[in-house]
């Protein structure tokens, strides 16, 4: 089955005040299938945005094609596409009572009242708001515009929904509540979602498929575990989650596993895999795949954060190298100053050609 | 409570701040009620003559027994009261459509020529009037346009567009520009947006910007001066050359009814502009 959205060597760039070309789209092509939760996602500047407004057409692209169902929306203006928006900033028409905010695409094209307020009474009840349609948004919380906003973007039942960095005015606690909702809500409008987001945690929760970009780019498009277990780079693996990278160098191959070693001499076990003696590759570890042992890398404790359950440790190895970030359950008696051994398991390893 | 004297000098000086700005149009109210048709420093006594002369009830002023002898009618001061709201209604109007018209083209649009319309919808604000006056009615004759109630409204309405410009601009600069993008998102055309969206957002600010316009067109003198037709006097202009020979009493009644519809229409304007609209 062809996907619900196909975007194609999309590209657009912005002139700079200074006379020079910023590249926002670099030729990019995305899939997105009816029904799933896709996540794009990096840090500010990456070209989410612009991808998002292209899609929902405030940004004309300077080439390229988006479809959307096997019709072409290119060319189209914002009115004429069928996808809604929720905002940044909600958006939400201060003059106009909630219901009448969340009945506005429907008032827009021509719905009779009486359907109308049908469907807004109904809409309502679904984001939690059932009773509220006759207030003003200036007397709600945010929470609650959140979910105005998010009522009438949803009223005319698109087949695709772009949020905006929704939930980024929310504190954390209703953050956490949202984004369990906002998922559990697509599964029963059984609508595509495409959601922008810096906020890497937020992307894990909440994706089927994570879209990592940077600087225009696509870097990488999976599942979270996909993208946090299996980067494809080196800005990948840093931008999700917390990282250590080591650069090592193959010293031998024993058996099943290749010992190898960084500048400095720490060294890091992986799966032998037909590796060569002098070999040069990254090692992707991640916080919670050490462990404190009786052998292994020897270090001092720099730092240790008390993080409820676990224990974050800052680890400075004794033959020299960055600290190694590392999080561990029942860190009894360990605290800073602390020597310890690190050991892994060497499946854990991500590896990456290359240095 | 620290210094009761320094509580004291400063409700002493914003008392005395208050006097000096109102004392004068409390002098208006109170000879509106003199009786003396003659001389109003002088006090004989309280009467509603003078209002009572304006809706053509008492012919005091007119009648037999009058001992002032004004060569103005009430009529024609009437006339000249009708000639200043028939001007203020349709400059009020014209300027606010053009005003609020371009406040939104230059704060939505990018076009070729934009920030010089910006610094030239400034400048009638910043002119003498006496320079927009003259150079009104020179272009008038120039034109071979004969003076009259449409030249008093198109002068006007130079000067007060830019008024309304900027007061509507003030609004539209606080706007989220995500509200136009949510009602396009929704499905609304242009035209839809405008006016369910952006004209209802701006409303405290187009109305604002009418009132002020309204006010200043009813007030102006210098300019109208230059550019008002024989038969077409406006009430500033009309008072003005009442004064070389003495002012009729009504004057003081219409001068206080004015001030009462001011503050009307002064409060009307803070209550919209205090009205919440987010």
């Amino acid at each position: 089955m062809a996907p619900l959205l196909e975007i194609r060597a999309a590209r657009r760039d912005f002139a700079t005040p200074e006379g020079g070309k910023i590249c926002a789209l670099d030729g990019v092509d995305l899939d997105v299938d009816a029904n799933e939760f896709v996540t794009l996602l990096g840090p500010s500047g990456c070209g989410k945005t612009t991808l998002l407004r292209a899609i929902s057409g405030f940004e004309m692209l300077d080439s390229g094609t988006i479809r959307l169902g096997g019709t072409d929306l290119t060319g189209l203006p914002p009115f004429r596409r069928p996808v809604n928006t929720v905002f940044q900033s909600y958006a939400l028409f201060g003059h106009m009572t909630v219901a009448r905010n969340v009945g506005y695409a429907l008032e827009v094209a021509g719905v009779a009242k009486a359907q109308r307020e049908a469907e807004v009474a109904e809409t309502l009840e679904k984001v939690g708001l059932g009773g509220m349609g006759a207030r003003k948004p200036g007397q709600l919380s945010g929470g609650q515009r959140q979910r105005v906003a998010l009522a009438r973007a949803i009223i005319a039942k698109p087949r695709l929904l772009l949020l905006d960095e929704p939930l980024s005015a929310l504190d954390r606690n209703l953050r956490q509540q949202m984004q369990i909702e906002l998922k559990s809500l697509q599964h029963r409008l059984g609508i595509a979602f495409i959601f922008v987001t810096h906020d890497q945690e937020e992307a894990l929760t909440m994706s089927d498929r994570i879209v990592v970009m940077r600087a225009g780019g696509i870097q990488q498009i999976g599942t979270p575990r996909d993208i946090y277990r299996h980067p494809r780079n080196r800005f990948v693996a840093e931008f999700i989650g917390e990282t250590n990278l080591f650069s090592v160098t193959v010293d031998r191959v024993e058996g099943g596993t290749a010992l190898t070693r960084t500048a400095e001499g720490v060294q890091v076990l992986l799966p032998a895999d037909g590796r060569k003696t002098g070999e040069r590759l990254t090692a992707i570890l991640r916080p919670a795949d050490f462990t404190i042992a009786a052998q292994g890398i020897l270090g001092t404790v720099a730092r240790a954060v008390y993080l409820g359950p676990d224990l974050h440790l800052s680890v400075t190895p004794d033959c020299g190298g960055p600290d190694i970030s590392v999080i561990v359950r029942d860190g009894l008696g360990v605290g800073e100053g602390t020597r310890l051994h690190l050991a892994h398991d060497p499946a854990r390893v991500h590896v990456l050609e290359g240095g | 409570m620290r210094n009761p004297w320094g509580w004291i000098a400063l409700t002493g000086f914003s008392l005395l701040f208050f006097a000096f700005i109102y004392a004068p149009l409390l002098v208006i109210i109170g000879y509106s009620f003199n009786a003396n048709p003659v001389n109003m420093m002088i006090w004989e006594g309280f009467t509603l003559d003078w209002y009572a002369g304006l809706f053509g009830l008492s012919d005091r002023a007119t009648g037999v027994g009058n001992r002032a002898a004004y060569i103005e009618s009430t009529d024609q001061m009437l006339a000249a009261l009708r000639t200043s709201l028939t001007v203020a209604v349709f400059t009020t109007t014209i300027s606010t459509v053009i005003g609020t018209a371009t406040a939104i083209a230059l704060a939505r649009y990018r076009f070729r020529g934009r920030g010089f319309y910006n610094g030239f919808l400034m400048l009638p604000m910043m002119m003498p009037d006496i320079v927009l006056g003259i150079g009104l009615l020179i272009f008038f004759v120039t034109l071979g346009m004969q003076l009259s109630l449409v030249t008093i409204i198109i002068g006007h309405c130079t000067f007060l567009t830019s008024y309304v410009f900027i007061i509507v601009q003030a609004r539209i600069a606080g706007l989220d520009p995500a509200l136009e993008e949510a009602s396009a998102d929704l499905g609304a055309s242009e035209w839809t947006t405008l006016r369910k969206v952006l004209l209802p957002q701006l409303a405290p600010g187009i109305m604002g910007g009418a009132l002020l316009a309204f006010v200043i067109s009813m007030d102006d003198l210098v300019i109208t001066y230059f550019i008002s037709g024989v038969g077409d006097t406006t009430l500033p202009v009309f008072i003005f050359g009442m004064i070389r020979r003495g002012v009729k009493p009504e004057i003081n009644a219409i001068a206080t009814l004015i001030i009462l519809a001011s503050v009307i229409i002064a409060a009307l304007g803070l209550w919209l502009r205090s009205r919440k609209t987010d």
